[in-house]
């Protein structure tokens, strides 16, 4: 028996079950709705629920595609390497770039919801009263954070899933008892039809109700360590769809229609109904589920009690999230020369790609102190409404999360399109519905008509965004550009292609990927494939 | 409607979304978390069941030529995993020359200790354990009747002590049992640092 001197590159442990596949996903995007419920009611008002439904339907068509992506190519890195792999190097970086810049912000938007939520058992730390103790609290949970993942210290999947189940648990619950006793239908509909937004109003609503269904590419993220990954992943994800829809759904439904358990008066002592206390008051608005949780019969006075816990450490996880996925994007796109190897650089001590964390941490601390500082320095605050229509910090951070997501998920479809037409012999376990057969180079391939659906919708909601979203659309594309010309300078200096992709071998890799995968029925389906395509290619040509 | 008094008045339409919220996420859940299984994962599931049937029922025997004490941590670990009954049996051979029930204090004394160090091992681990010494005239045939008695599904045997070496590789003994015995046998031979198996190395330069 032959030996081999080489030691093999050790690999990603497959230890992530299904609920852990869930937790994953859930434990980043279930955080978003205790962040987006506040702000969409603050600003599309009674049509709150129109734009959940906007931005929902978008998000099942994001949710499908990556469904389909991350099941037929299980590896970490998620949309910028279906990007790259559908429509070439430099949209993968375009879109990793994107993603990067919406996991910077998950770091600090999430930290500092974290503490809102917190403040409605500790009212010290509201932001308005005391911006200080508020931003040092939320420094503090920034850095803590990113020196646990230097040091290897992570939120186990494990954990993540106790606290996802509680959370679902918690939901229902307070949907549940929310709407057997305090949902007026009349009051919906009297509240839809009297408070209905300017259309300007309502394109804002809807591009920051996208932010509430971020987060779907933790599950793809999480591929390489799936069990199962090509029959898991559709499930989870899938499950993760329908469950943060009817969430979301429901959430804006019971707000509006919500006949409050303890009455609410403005400031003159005038009755208001629950969703007006958003635009009332910026505090409101990151601690959403809480108050709503607080104001329903019987229930809400034990809810009172712990959503706010549970709301602060879900975010918190989330915030932990954003940490970890900006390190393992910038790993993974290091690793196809899309970013230097610096990102790709893993502290001797730790073990731990260090430099990543650290870089994109302090990307974090730079947002906040944007964020933070017209609470902070109220001379600071007049700079702001003459240049930037006076956003508050949590809004200007939601429009960079709003752009992000939007810009990546819009290449997301590109990809998706791109690799059902360059890539249609690698076997698809899960396939979007609604496809028009076509042939293409020769093959037979499925033109996904949800994708190109997906597409417009998700770019409506960039254009909403760039056009409502003062700051967005300023340091969004600034964000891109910086990044496309560091790209560009990189790529020159490692004398790769510029514009062009690098020489990949798919079929190989493709190969290797089912296989590291377990999925060896797919992947005797995928060799199988390409024997049938390279002999009617060799019949055609004689 | 029904009013119960203050602000609380349930609506017909909010009794039907919560149900249906209730139910559309119970379902949900239930559905991702019951995925269909693949061909290896049948295999795997096949191979897990067998498991169950083989160690539902476990003994380990020691004797004066079986050391079969490294071999208890692994019975122990198995019988917990899968909640078996656990039986360590120590056979004492008594020779045609004594009548059956002859006192032999050495060996005696050595089979309380054998069986006390198994009922530590498995105290340790939570597992519960029953210890049984008989005098046989045959090893074998005492291991095969106990093993028909409690209707045993795996017999585990460690390797033969060097001194009673009898000539056949793994001790007569064992190689008896594991040839008559209607159930599985588990083997459990030391290695390079055990008395049976020399090491190679060592034995080129003496």
């Amino acid at each position: 028996m032959s030996t081999s001197s080489s030691t093999p590159k050790p690999e990603l442990r497959r230890s992530v079950t299904p609920w852990g596949s869930f937790s994953w996903g859930y434990s980043d995007v279930g955080a978003d709705i205790f962040v987006g419920l506040g702000l969409v009611l603050a600003w599309a008002a009674g049509a709150s629920n129109v734009a959940f439904l906007f931005a929902g339907v978008v998000y099942v068509c994001i949710g499908l595609a990556y469904t389909e992506l991350a099941a037929t190519y299980p590896v970490a890195g998620g949309g910028q390497y279906f990007v790259m792999r559908g429509l070439g190097d430099i949209f993968g970086f375009i879109a990793g770039w994107a993603v990067l810049l919406d996991f910077t912000i998950d770091v600090t938007l999430f930290a500092w919801t974290s503490v809102d939520y917190t403040s409605q058992l500790a009212p010290a730390l509201v932001n308005s009263v005391h911006p200080w103790l508020h931003f040092i609290v939320v420094l503090g949970l920034v850095i803590g954070l990113c020196l646990l993942n230097v040091v290897g210290v992570r939120e186990s999947t494990a954990f993540n899933g106790v606290v996802s189940a509680l959370d679902v648990i918690s939901e229902t619950c307070i949907l549940c008892f929310g709407f057997l006793f305090a949902f007026r239908p009349q009051l919906l509909i009297h509240t839809m039809q009297l408070h209905w937004p300017s259309t300007y109003e309502l394109m804002l609503g809807t591009s920051l109700a996208i932010i509430s269904f971020v987060g779907l590419e933790s599950i793809s993220q999480a591929a390489q360590e799936t069990q199962r990954p090509a029959s898991i992943i559709p499930r989870t994800s899938v499950a993760l769809i329908l469950t943060i829809l009817i969430f979301a759904l429901a959430y804006s439904n019971l707000a509006l229609g919500l006949q409050p358990w303890h009455p609410i008066t403005d400031s003159a002592g005038h009755p208001m109904q629950f969703w007006q206390i958003f635009p009332q008051n910026s505090d409101n608005q990151g601690k959403a589920v809480a108050l709503l949780a607080a104001q329903v019969p019987y229930y809400g006075a034990f809810a009172a009690l712990y959503v706010p816990v549970l709301g602060a450490v879900l975010l918190l996880i989330s915030s932990n999230s954003g940490v970890f996925g900006s390190s393992r994007i910038a790993y993974a796109m290091s690793s196809s020369n899309l970013l230097p190897s610096l990102f790709q650089r893993v502290n001797r001590a730790y073990r731990t790609p260090a430099i990543s964390i650290v870089f994109f941490s302090a990307i974090a601390l730079i947002e906040l102190g944007f964020a933070a500082a017209p609470a902070l320095f109220p001379g600071v605050s007049s700079l702001y409404v003459r240049f930037f229509h006076g956003e508050n910090g949590l809004e200007f951070l939601a429009d960079l999360y709003a752009f992000g997501a939007a810009t990546s998920y819009s290449f997301v479809f590109l990809g998706l399109i791109g690799l059902r037409l360059m890539d249609p012999l690698s076997p698809r376990k899960f396939k979007i519905p609604f496809n028009i057969p076509m042939r293409f180079r020769g093959e037979r391939v499925d033109f996904p008509v949800v994708a190109v659906i997906g597409f417009l919708g998700i770019f409506s909601i960039l254009l909403f965004t760039l056009r409502t979203h003062a700051l967005g659309r300023i340091f969004g594309p600034t964000w891109l550009l910086l990044g496309l010309i560091a790209y560009l300078f990189y790529r020159r200096h490692r004398r790769l292609p510029l514009l062009r992709s690098q020489k990949h071998d798919w079929r190989n890799e493709q190969t290797e990927i089912l296989r590291r995968a377990g999925e060896l029925e797919l992947m005797d389906e995928y060799l199988s494939n390409l024997r049938a395509s390279d002999e009617r290619r060799a019949a055609g040509r004689s | 409607m029904i009013s119960f008094g203050g602000d609380v008045h349930i609506t017909i339409a909010g009794a039907l979304i919560a149900l249906l919220i209730a139910a559309a996420v119970g379902a949900t859940l239930n559905w991702m978390l019951h995925p269909p299984q693949s061909h290896v994962l049948r295999i795997a599931a096949e191979a897990e069941r067998e498991l169950e049937r083989l160690v539902g029922s476990l003994i380990v025997v020691f004797s004066p030529e079986i050391d079969s004490s490294h071999m208890m941590a692994l019975a122990v670990k198995l019988a917990r995993g899968e909640r078996s009954e656990l039986l360590a049996l120590y056979v004492i051979e008594v020779p045609y020359t004594l009548p059956p029930d002859a006192e032999m204090t050495f060996e005696e004394r050595t089979a309380l200790d054998a069986l006390g160090a198994a009922e530590t091992i498995a105290n340790g681990h939570n597992v519960a354990i029953r210890t049984e010494t008989i005098k046989a005239r045959s090893t074998k045939q005492a291991v095969l009747d106990v093993a028909k008695r409690v209707k045993a599904n795996l017999i585990i045997l460690g390797s033969f002590r060097e001194g009673k070496y009898t000539g056949a590789p793994l001790g007569r003994t064992i190689e008896e049992i594991a040839a008559d015995a209607k159930c599985d046998v588990l083997i459990g031979v030391e290695g390079k640092h055990g008395t049976l198996l020399m090491d190679e190395s060592s034995q080129s330069t003496t």
